[in-house]
């Protein structure tokens, strides 16, 4: 009795939750005579995947899922190079600093956007990156580099230093120790913060917005984020995008839920 | 050798990071002193004058005053929220539990440009299916332009971002509520203790800790939130719902007056930095104990 009470609770909150979802994904749907009356209602006998063929016919979404693919797949790559180098000094050395530099990272982690946003517009365009995906990358790394070095750090410490000392004596160098010893087995950490680094560079707006303005750099979300206000009749194309850029993350995140429980077996197994 | 090894190490990502973050805030520490053009950077020095500008704006306080609400009030909602979620989630039935938790997650997961589309679409006076609840039950006469009108827009935004922000302090409160010693239960059970009291005696003040975490990040993190507030409604109608870093955009590349939009950003650094070291003073004093 309690149990039934429990789950019919449980599925009110979760249709509460996802209602903003829900309308948007069936407007998604909807042919745009049906978007466009008043009363408004859930269902129309005239549902198609028409919308969402539109978006990448009339309005640029083929351009901004490229430039979005471009820009999130090379800033995981970057961000992760150098940041499990990092990770990987601070999990394993001592030296002057150290408290100090990964103090800096944490609070740089909170640093506003705004308050870089316009020396870093006048770099990128005096680099003569402003508008192109590169500068996108190089922006999008930086931004997610603090993050990823303290979960990789987190990751390396939890490699037990056993393994990595018989490697050593085997005659590895340190660095070749991180690369056939600890890479392998930080694995699972790896690609939870690869798919952590995607993400964040997948949904970021602030930057991708003031660092671009035409459609050969402009990233999905800043699609979305611009034809709210510029094309407001077109309210079906537009929920059609939203539907499947949310995708990914979703994807993602059942992933990384998945690859955490791993990596902690993995990590209880040694 | 053995020793510049992890600054060999270190090199790449905090030169990187330098230019592109810290390098910047310097910069911009500078600009706010000068006088500023977008175009050709700073011209001359005009000591506090970029300041004294945006302190004497009008449109700057009422900005502070809404970021200020926004940020707080927003993040106790959505605490509040989250620990109702949370306390849900951890009575446990089964793999239920579990594709719920993944529910209640999703407005966390997706886009907060997505978040905030959604929202103004589910708003919209005349086509979205919230005016159209509200007036079928006769709870309004006719449609609210909710998201036009300068006395809900702020509102509306707010409540889409505790929407965005709840699911995380979920996750957080249920970590903390899994982590209380089922001991402390037992024994006021024992002293006969209704389930309220236990509540309010055992599992808040166990939470006391991931509170005051939730709690600064939530603020710092909606204090810095550009995305919601820009996507549902550029800061309108007329300023109303404007906060500090759509402000901080609307100086510099609306209005084109760099040197303002330096200064303001500079005060928005100064206030965040205030939040994180507390922020950092919470976390670390919890390890000590």
């Amino acid at each position: 009795m309690k149990k039934t009470a429990l789950i019919v609770l449980m599925l009110v909150l979760a249709s509460l939750v996802l209602l903003p979802f829900l309308w948007t994904t069936a407007t998604s749907f909807k042919p745009l005579t049906e978007v466009n009356k008043h009363p408004p209602e859930w269902f129309s006998p005239n549902m198609s995947f028409e919308p969402y063929r539109d978006m990448f016919f009339y309005l640029p979404f083929s351009d901004y899922t490229a430039n979005s693919l471009v820009v999130a797949g090379a800033a995981t790559v970057l961000t992760l190079v150098m940041g499990s180098l990092a990770g990987f000094a601070f999990a394993r050395f001592t030296f002057p600093g150290k408290r100090l530099v990964l103090l800096v990272l944490l609070l740089s982690q909170m640093l506003p956007g705004a308050s870089v946003i316009i020396p870093l517009f006048q770099l990128v365009t005096a680099a003569g990156l402003y508008d192109t995906l590169v500068g996108l990358i190089l922006v999008h790394t930086a931004i997610m580099l603090p993050f990823v070095i303290w979960l990789l750090y987190g990751f390396f410490s939890g490699i037990p230093r056993e393994v990595e000392d018989a490697a050593l004596i085997d005659g590895c160098s340190r660095v070749s120790a991180l690369w056939r010893v600890i890479l392998p087995l930080a694995l699972p950490g790896l690609g939870a913060t690869a798919l952590f680094a995607f993400l964040g560079s997948w949904n970021e707006f602030f930057f991708s917005l003031l660092l671009t303005t035409s459609d050969t750099a402009r990233t999905i979300p800043v699609g979305i984020g611009l034809f709210v206000g510029e094309y407001q009749d077109v309210w079906n194309q537009m929920s059609a995008a939203a539907v499947l850029f949310s995708i990914p993350p979703l994807l993602l995140f059942l992933l990384v839920r998945k690859t955490f429980v791993k990596g902690l077996a993995a990590g209880a197994l040694q | 050798m053995k020793r510049s090894t992890p600054y060999l190490l270190l090199a790449p990502a905090l030169l990187f990071t330098g230019f592109i973050l810290l390098f910047p805030l310097v910069q911009n520490l500078l600009n706010s002193l000068m006088h500023m053009t977008l175009g050709r950077g700073g011209t001359s020095w005009s000591g506090l004058e970029n300041y004294s500008r945006v302190l004497s704006d009008g449109l700057f306080w009422l900005a502070f005053r809404n970021t200020v609400a926004y940020a707080v009030a927003g993040t106790v909602a959505a605490l509040l929220l989250g620990l109702g979620f949370a306390v849900v989630l951890n009575a446990r039935i089964g793999k239920f539990t579990d594709i719920m938790a993944f529910f209640y997650s999703i407005p966390w997961v997706v886009s907060p440009v997505v978040a905030g589309f959604a929202w103004k679409w589910l708003l919209n006076d005349s086509f979205g299916i919230f005016n159209e609840w509200l007036t079928s039950w006769g709870i309004v006469r006719e449609d609210v332009n909710w998201l036009g009108d300068p006395r809900t827009a702020l509102l509306c935004v707010a409540v889409a971002r505790i929407w965005q922000f709840y699911p995380f302090a979920m996750v957080m409160f249920l970590a903390g509520l899994q982590c209380i010693p089922q001991e402390q239960y037992e024994a006021a059970e024992v002293d006969g203790a209704t389930a309220l009291r236990k509540f309010f005696h055992i599992t808040i003040p166990n939470l006391r800790y991931v509170t005051a975490v939730l709690l600064l990040l939530g603020v710092i993190w909606s204090f810095n939130d550009f995305n919601m507030v820009f996507v549902m409604t550029r800061g309108g109608p007329i300023n109303s719902s404007m906060v500090l870093p759509v402000l901080v955009r609307e100086y510099s590349f609306v209005y084109f007056d760099v040197g303002k939009g330096s200064a303001l950003s500079i005060l928005v650094f100064a206030m965040l930095f205030l939040l994180s070291f507390l922020y950092l003073r919470v976390l670390t004093r919890s390890d000590a104990a």
